[in-house]
């Protein structure tokens, strides 16, 4: 008996709560951790963003598709080149952003959709990552080559200048809450659940009627459109645009987040952002530790949680449970 | 094969233009012959376990690596090194298949894709770990003088890796299709549940098969690490050029694999030479794009386009 009632005392209305107070607490942590600190949690907000625009193709579309490096960087060089060269408004360069990235989806999703599925995908979107890096590294006069674009110094958001990592922080979060909350609405919606649906089963999917082209194009559509104000974060927090930021590499790096926090869930995306944000600063000093520690833990959690670290919470309340995700 | 440039520069100097095309000729199939080699053994293990190991990379650096430590630290022969470096692998192999894929065989291929990557992680960072940033020049075997036929040159890199791949191909293709084990081999490619039927046993074929595409994957980093010289991230370069040459002549066709390869090769020296030397990093990028979409199917392949 007092098992049942342990359960009923975490329900969804009370994590919706839990989950509108979070970001409220969150407003505290510029006021107790010192810069360096708080750069890692700036870090953490855009690689949210990154991790759950890739966890909707990787995780609810369930696609192999790996152009997410090359969303994220388009996101950066968009913003940076309008801010740079064309005097563009903080606000307006990140909704450019958004908008080329979607467009980049629409790309990626064009391959998709003429049957290019599995490791033909995959390798086919990694080509193009590593194509866009090179036309960073041999785009000199516009991208300044390897040296990197530098974002001008006074940067403001609504009025707000973005010159130490405080307000960047409040900027980074409101933008944060505001994509994981329509990202959230969007996956429960009848959008979201053709997604889910194409991912277990395409062709029954499409039996139902359901147009299944356009939720693939719907779904690289918007992660495109997330991993580019993603990009157009980044840009700021880093404050020079480099080529190495967006290789084979990182890639890897935000698969590993989507894997580590749980695919398909939003939550999860968030526990993998922070778990592979924070942690490698514990082993930068030593030359091959943090690819030896990414590697093991990776292993580790393919082994023995295969839905990710989100799943030890579905063990406390099934309430932690994304309602359109089923195993 | 850093030497066949200079040569083709000095070529060019007494305008041999034909000379300068065979040249660019000869260093590119050599290269290829490297190519050739990953993407075979990428694809054996992909026709039997439909996995595409996108750690291989840091496994061929791995076995070039276990030469390196036994030559070095043990003060093994060179060639006997080698053939221990390549049973290691083949061991891993067994071990990777065993340890490491046969769990989570009934998850989806995301999984497969990042547990190749996760291992190749931790043998990179295990590399880097214990060596460090720095590059390492491996032992010389290969050293010979080069040969000239009228204008051309052959160094010993290209005599030797060309031989040496040329070999260890016919050797592969020999086995495959004309004895008893490459015809059980076969049957398991054609149908699985078949081959069970008739008793073999397709868990250990996966294993081993696992473990010969690890092997050839060494002989491959062997081969090229004493021109690369040895360094962690060795093998990330090798890993898009056997993918570019596996879309190229078709995937999970083998003989695709070896002219993919080799076309490969020949292609990148081409487009660095005569259009921009910046072009030969990316051509396996562009191969892959533009086969992608004009014929996913490559050279030699079977469709592979899904349609809903």
């Amino acid at each position: 008996m007092a098992k049942v009632k342990e359960q009923n005392l975490i329900t969804r209305e009370r994590l919706r709560w839990v989950y509108y107070f979070l970001p409220i607490l969150a407003l505290v942590i510029p006021f107790i951790v010192n810069e360096y600190i708080l750069w890692i949690v700036n870090a953490i907000l855009v690689y949210t963003l990154v991790t759950l625009g890739f966890n909707i193709i990787i995780g609810n579309l369930g696609q192999l598709a790996f152009a997410n490096t090359a969303f994220f960087g388009i996101g950066a060089y968009t913003a940076a080149i309008l801010m740079v060269y064309g005097n563009m408004p903080y606000i307006l360069a990140i909704f450019m952003s958004a908008i080329v990235g979607g467009i980049a989806g629409f790309l990626a999703s064009v391959a998709a959709l003429r049957g290019i599925r599995l490791y033909y995908l995959a390798i086919i979107t990694l080509a193009f990552g590593e194509l866009m890096r090179w036309v960073y590294l041999h785009g000199d006069t516009v991208t300044k080559g390897s040296d990197g674009l530098k974002i001008p110094e006074e940067i403001y958001f609504l009025g707000l200048s973005l010159d130490s990592e405080v307000p960047k922080f409040f900027v980074f979060l409101l933008l944060t809450v505001l994509v994981v909350k329509v990202t959230s609405n969007l996956m429960r919606s009848k959008i979201g659940r053709a997604i889910v649906s194409i991912r277990e089963n395409e062709a029954t999917t499409a039996s139902l009627g359901i147009h299944t082209a356009k939720y693939i194009i719907l779904a690289f559509v918007w992660s495109g459109a997330i991993v580019g104000i993603a990009g157009a974060m980044f840009a700021v927090l880093t404050e020079r645009v480099l080529p190495e930021a967006f290789g084979l590499t990182e890639v890897i790096i935000h698969f590993g987040m989507v894997l580590i926090g749980g695919t398909g869930s939003i939550v999860g995306s968030v526990i993998g952002a922070i778990t592979l944000t924070t942690l490698p600063e514990y082993f930068r000093q030593f030359p091959g530790m943090d690819e030896l520690f990414f590697g093991i833990i990776i292993v580790l959690i393919l082994l023995f949680l295969p839905k990710g670290l989100v799943s030890l919470l579905w063990r406390i309340s099934p309430a932690f449970k994304e309602r359109y995700y089923r195993d | 094969m850093g030497g066949g440039r200079k040569v083709v520069c000095q070529a060019f100097t007494t305008g041999y233009i034909m000379e300068i095309f065979l040249q660019l000729t000869l260093s590119g199939l050599s290269q290829g012959a490297i190519f050739a080699l990953i993407a075979l053994s990428l694809t054996v293990v992909y026709r039997a376990t439909t996995i595409v190991n996108f750690g291989h990379g840091d496994f061929v650096m791995a076995g070039a690596f276990f030469v390196y430590v036994l030559v070095i630290y043990a003060g093994l022969p060179y060639l006997l090194s080698s053939v221990l470096a390549i049973l290691i692998m083949f061991v891993m192999g067994l071990g990777v298949s065993r340890g490491f894929i046969d769990p989570i065989k009934s998850g989806p291929h995301i999984g497969f894709a990042m547990m190749s990557i996760s291992l190749g992680y931790v043998l990179r960072g295990g590399a880097r770990f214990l060596w460090g940033r720095e590059v390492f020049p491996m032992p010389r075997i290969f050293d010979m003088e080069p040969i000239f036929i009228g204008e051309l040159v052959i160094t010993g890199d290209v005599f030797f890796v060309s031989l040496i791949v040329a070999i260890l191909l016919s050797v592969f293709f020999f086995i495959f299709y004309r004895t008893k084990i490459g015809i059980v081999i076969q049957a398991v490619y054609q149908s699985e549940r078949g081959a069970t039927l008739i008793g073999v046993n397709v868990r250990a074929f996966h294993q081993s098969m696992w473990g010969v595409g690890l092997a050839m994957g060494a002989m491959a980093g062997i081969l090229i690490a004493p021109i690369s010289l040895l360094h962690p991230d060795l093998g990330a370069t090798f890993l898009i050029r056997g993918f570019a040459a596996m879309t190229l002549g078709g995937f999970g066709s083998l003989s695709g694999a070896v002219v993919g390869g080799l076309l490969l090769g020949f292609a990148e020296q081409i487009f660095g030479f005569y259009i921009s030397s910046t072009l030969q990093d990316i051509t396996a990028y562009l191969i892959i794009l533009a086969v992608l979409i004009i014929r996913p199917a490559g050279l030699f392949g079977r469709t592979i386009t899904v349609r809903v």
